[in-house]
């Protein structure tokens, strides 16, 4: 009889969500979406050029410190 | 995936990891109520059903941005759904073993008829809401996965955590539970289902 019983299983009818509480669940989980996406967005374009900008300049300061070094050393070899 | 192309799937899961609200609106239409049945069964109350799915729903806009692009909308958010139900019936375990000798002072019965107990149109329906409600979750589960929500064996493995030869196993077991509990109640309610004999544990 398993057959047949998953059949009537599948025939069952479906629960449906009260047209009120189902709005409300599809509204703030779309906004939370937009929120989401545009802190996201925002957070991009605002801190990845700091974080470039920072390397390069604390990558510039070690490479002139390095050559100040070699050459003080150089010079008093 | 049941419901929605698999190509229309992915265009899905790029939209929604960019933030697409109206992608949300989509898989929203798409699965909410197959989601909401689940539950409903699952955890045999409307009110309980409809926190856990709003939490689901909260959960994928949380995670969306974090999807892979080769997600698989159904399963993911129906492993959500059972890991929610979970936790909520751990918690809830907890709380009844505290509450364990007040019940027991309790002048009546506390089980109720599941919500679609109540409202099933046809005799033969209710019985199988009565059965299905009887049966333990493991076994519940199995049979609402792949019978109702329409999951493939992998697709419903998958989502309990297992392997799909023991889903096979739990779901041949959750076949033969669910039919003694509809032969059991046909024992005990007497016409309507010709088909099925009386109980033979009684």
């Amino acid at each position: 009889m398993s057959e047949p019983l998953m059949r009537l299983l599948a025939e069952l009818p479906a629960a449906e969500l009260e047209p009120e509480p189902a709005e409300r669940i599809r509204r703030s989980c779309r906004a939370r979406l937009v929120r989401h996406a545009a802190r996201a967005s925002g957070s991009t374009i605002t801190f990845t050029p700091v974080w470039r900008l920072l390397v390069a300049v604390l990558g510039a300061a070690y490479l002139i410190g390095a050559i100040i070094e070699a050459v003080r050393v150089y010079r008093f070899s | 995936m049941t419901g929605v192309e698999r190509e229309t799937e992915l265009a899905l899961v790029a939209r929604l990891r960019q933030g697409d609200a109206d992608s949300f609106d989509d898989v929203y239409a798409a699965f909410n109520t197959r989601l909401f049945t689940f539950l409903v069964r699952l955890s045999r109350r409307r009110d309980v059903a409809e926190d856990l799915l709003e939490e689901t729903w909260l959960r994928l806009v949380k995670h969306a941005r974090r999807l892979r692009p080769d997600t698989r909308l159904g399963p993911w958010l129906f492993t959500v759904a059972r890991h929610l139900y979970v936790s909520f019936n751990r918690a809830r375990v907890l709380e009844d073993s505290v509450s364990a000798s007040l019940i027991a002072i309790w002048p009546f019965s506390l089980e109720q008829p599941s919500p679609f107990e109540a409202v099933a149109a046809s005799e033969l329906e209710r019985r199988i809401e009565r059965a299905l409600a009887a049966l333990p979750s493991t076994s519940r589960e199995v049979l609402l996965l792949v019978a109702v929500a329409g999951l493939s064996h992998s697709d419903a493995a998958e989502v309990c955590g297992i392997t799909p030869e023991a889903l096979r196993q739990r779901l041949h077991r959750a076949r033969e539970a669910l039919a003694n509990a509809l032969e059991c109640d046909a024992a005990t309610e007497p016409p309507a289902l010709g088909g099925i004999a009386s109980c033979p544990s009684r």
